[in-house]
């Protein structure tokens, strides 16, 4: 193992942790409500998923990220279900990562709200932990029927009431892929919408956002929803306060106190090579 | 046992998938054949997903090997650790193991969900978000205007993280325009050749193991 | 009461964990090895459950299935890794999954991630009447250009004495691609302190705050704990 460095217990890295958790703490327990725009990504999400896609569709909902980004994509996939099941949608939750089942029990529990009114087995089912990442997708875009038996608790597709129509990609009116790695969209482009032809829609972290826009300019994907921003930009639409909405005055805050962080370092930095370039040119 | 069944056999029915599962999306001969075709491939990929559940249970018990030679190590402290991790996997594996039995969804059984949810659950997202120390630090320490570009890239950030939450509108409404066009033109276009890359990438890949190139997926040993 | 003991357990496993970027210590390396330990075993478990579904599951549905018998015995030949001598058994196993993966991309790649990116990069550059459009379309094709350009002619073959014109050329569009990257890079910079902090508000509003109690007394262990490992270097 290499020796640490010797530094002191506090320094000047201890001072910017605790002023950052000081700079969230304190808009969470106090929350200002800085107004938000929507976004004209958002909008055409939203628009899509309003006037586009029939009343009743199949949609396909792949839950692909681990408990921390909770926080950016909990809050997109709780305000799209809402607006999915406000048309009468019939979903079909599935996960290609160990995390999916803690993450589906996690959005039941924390919005309940959402899944009042809905019947398990007719108007949405959870398919649970399928293993294999592109092999998966490819198999469950060809039947679902014969890559699976029964659903996360058990239950034989077969039992399903909902499950009757729906078997293979054809099936679905859209896909909405709700990943925290870049791979997952790369997938379902490739495996769903290249080989099917069917919709898809994205809902990444903001710092894969950037990284899969090339996808929805190329019309592989019908839109997308990046982060925290894009959630609240949501839930403003469809009129659910959630975790997106009750975030942003923190990140308003944090992110100020970063760009403080940045220009003074920059200042530094710009000082100490103009006094260094003054000390060459007086050597000179 | 000779070089032929150690790496020559691995590697031919390597390419023989790669080739076979490639006729099948490509080729189009009649309906039977189609569906013969359509049936292969797809018990192909199911192959790959009962393969890939087997590899991450060798995965797991690679952690438990790895902890059981540390505790043959004598060191007292690191054998405290060592067994928290042993004994935490074997309660996780044995009520995954009783729930099946049962006859339950795994993570419906009481005990296996209280885990999750209050231990793994929270300590996972620990672990993930403990970056966002260091990022603060590395904005201050490194972050830094040296060249043409790096300046260019810190003032697109600075518009970008302006844009971004309601602080940037407060100082001028143009941030969130101005960041979506960012995020539409420049952004967009610059990394359109990556996506275009990892394209690339996988087909070079899948060339390279049907003509036998690319050795790495057969480990180190002759 | 459960639930009670599961909040503490959440809100002391997040602190201690956090405490790390103050110093190592030996809370954060219980909460650690705590964490290790069951995510390995969940790991196992949830793998266990898809191989139930995806593979005994379908076998006790009838006979067309028992072709998924061939990837068990394959999966199983991963335990040869460990043999000195029968290590290469392994090899099928491995080889299999690598090729169904590498060739489920490699069939449909060049549709997804190279014609479908190259017709959404062919753009008219000139539109009547409408000169952002213009400037947008002139922007994107010389930044996708100027980015392939730097990727692919990584190396440019030196000339003596000036660049001759398809040096000027490539030198103006990787310089191009160079910036354009740039603006991509900090778009990217500003996305990732978002995504970052999400996940930090997140926690503090889903753990935290919701065990105000707990946080408080795992923070006052996980201080008392640095200052004994501070004193213990010195």
């Amino acid at each position: 193992m290499a020796k640490e460095e010797k530094r002191r217990p506090f320094g000047m890295a201890q001072v910017i942790y605790t002023l950052l958790i000081i700079s969230i703490v304190i808009p969470l327990l106090n929350p200002v409500g800085l107004p938000i725009g929507i976004s004209q990504t958002t909008k055409d999400v939203y628009n899509y998923i309003e006037n586009t896609l029939p009343p009743g569709s199949p949609v396909l909902i792949d839950l692909y990220y681990e408990m921390a980004a909770r926080a950016e994509l909990e809050p997109q996939a709780a305000a799209v279900v809402k607006h999915l099941f406000e048309k009468n949608c019939k979903l079909v939750f599935v996960s290609t990562i160990t995390y999916g089942p803690i993450v589906f029990e996690l959005l039941k529990s924390t919005a309940p709200d959402l899944f009042e009114g809905k019947q398990y087995g007719t108007d949405y089912v959870f398919l649970g932990y399928i293993a294999g990442n592109e092999p998966a997708v490819a198999s469950l875009a060809q039947s679902i029927r014969t890559t699976i038996a029964v659903d996360n608790y058990g239950t034989p597709i077969s039992q399903l009431p909902m499950m009757a129509n729906i078997d293979k990609a054809e099936d679905f009116k859209l896909v909405f892929i709700v990943s925290s790695g870049t791979d997952t969209f790369g997938w379902y482009v490739r495996q769903w919408y290249t080989t099917h032809n069917v919709p898809l829609l994205f809902g990444a972290l903001s710092v894969i956002g950037p990284s899969i826009k090339p996808y929805v300019d190329a019309k592989q994907a019908i839109g997308m929803l990046t982060g925290q921003r894009s959630a609240a930009e949501y839930e403003t639409l469809v009129g659910r306060k959630g975790l997106g909405l009750a975030s942003m005055d923190a990140q308003s805050f944090a992110h100020a106190l970063i760009l403080v962080f940045i220009i003074i370092g920059n200042i530094i930095f710009l000082a100490t090579r103009s006094k260094s370039k003054s000390k060459e040119v007086k050597k000179k | 046992m000779s070089v032929v069944v150690r790496r020559n056999l691995p590697q031919i029915i390597v390419a023989l998938i790669i080739v076979l599962m490639v006729l099948f999306y490509f080729f189009y001969i009649n309906a039977d054949v189609s569906k013969t075709f359509t049936t292969a491939d797809k018990a192909l990929s199911d192959w790959a997903i009962v393969i890939t559940a087997i590899a991450a249970i060798v995965g797991g018990i690679d952690i438990l090997r790895y902890h059981v030679n540390q505790i043959r190590k004598r060191e007292m402290r690191q054998i405290i650790f060592s067994c928290i991790v042993i004994v935490m996997e074997i309660i996780m594996v044995l009520l995954a193991c009783y729930a099946l039995s049962s006859g339950i969804a795994i993570t419906t059984q009481p005990n296996f969900a209280w885990l999750y949810t209050y231990l793994y659950a929270p300590a996972d997202a620990a672990m993930y978000s403990i970056l966002v120390f260091y990022i603060a630090s590395a904005s201050y320490r490194t972050f830094r205007a040296r060249n043409p570009p790096a300046i260019l890239l810190l003032i697109v950030a600075i518009i970008v993280m302006l844009g971004n939450t309601s602080l940037g509108a407060m100082i001028w409404e143009g941030f969130l325009p101005l960041r979506d066009w960012i995020y539409n033109v420049p952004n967009t276009a610059a990394f359109r050749p990556i996506t275009m890359g990892i394209g690339f990438g996988l087909i070079i890949l899948g060339l390279r193991l049907i003509v036998g190139k690319e050795t790495t997926w057969m480990g180190r040993r002759e | 009461m459960i639930e009670l003991i599961g909040g503490w357990l959440a809100a002391v496993m997040i602190v201690w964990i956090y405490s790390f970027v103050y110093k190592d210590n030996l809370l954060y390396r219980l909460a650690e090895h705590l964490f290790v330990g069951t995510a390995a075993g969940y790991s196992i478990a949830l793998s266990l459950d898809s191989l139930n579904r995806t593979a005994f599951g379908q076998m006790a549905k009838g006979m067309e299935y028992w072709h998924l018998i061939i990837p068990i015995i394959l999966g199983l030949t991963f335990f040869f890794k460990y043999s000195k001598k029968y290590y290469w058994i392994a090899r099928y196993g491995v080889g299999v999954n690598v090729a169904v993966g590498a060739a489920l991309a490699l069939r449909t790649a060049p549709m997804a991630n190279i014609i479908r990116q190259i017709n959404a990069a062919i753009l008219p550059l000139w539109v009547a009447e409408d000169p952002l459009k213009t400037f947008n379309n002139w922007l994107m094709v010389l930044i996708t250009l100027g980015g392939l350009t730097y990727f692919i002619f990584t190396f440019f073959p030196k000339t003596e004495g000036k660049a001759g014109p398809v040096g000027i050329v490539y030198k103006a569009l990787v310089t191009v691609g160079i910036y354009g990257m740039m603006v991509g890079f900090g778009y990217l910079f500003a996305n990732t302190i978002m995504t970052r902090v999400g996940f930090l508000i997140g926690i503090i509003l889903q753990y935290l705050q919701p065990r105000f109690d707990a946080t408080l007394v795992a923070m006052i262990l996980a201080i008392i704990a640095i200052a004994f490992a501070v004193m213990k270097k010195r």
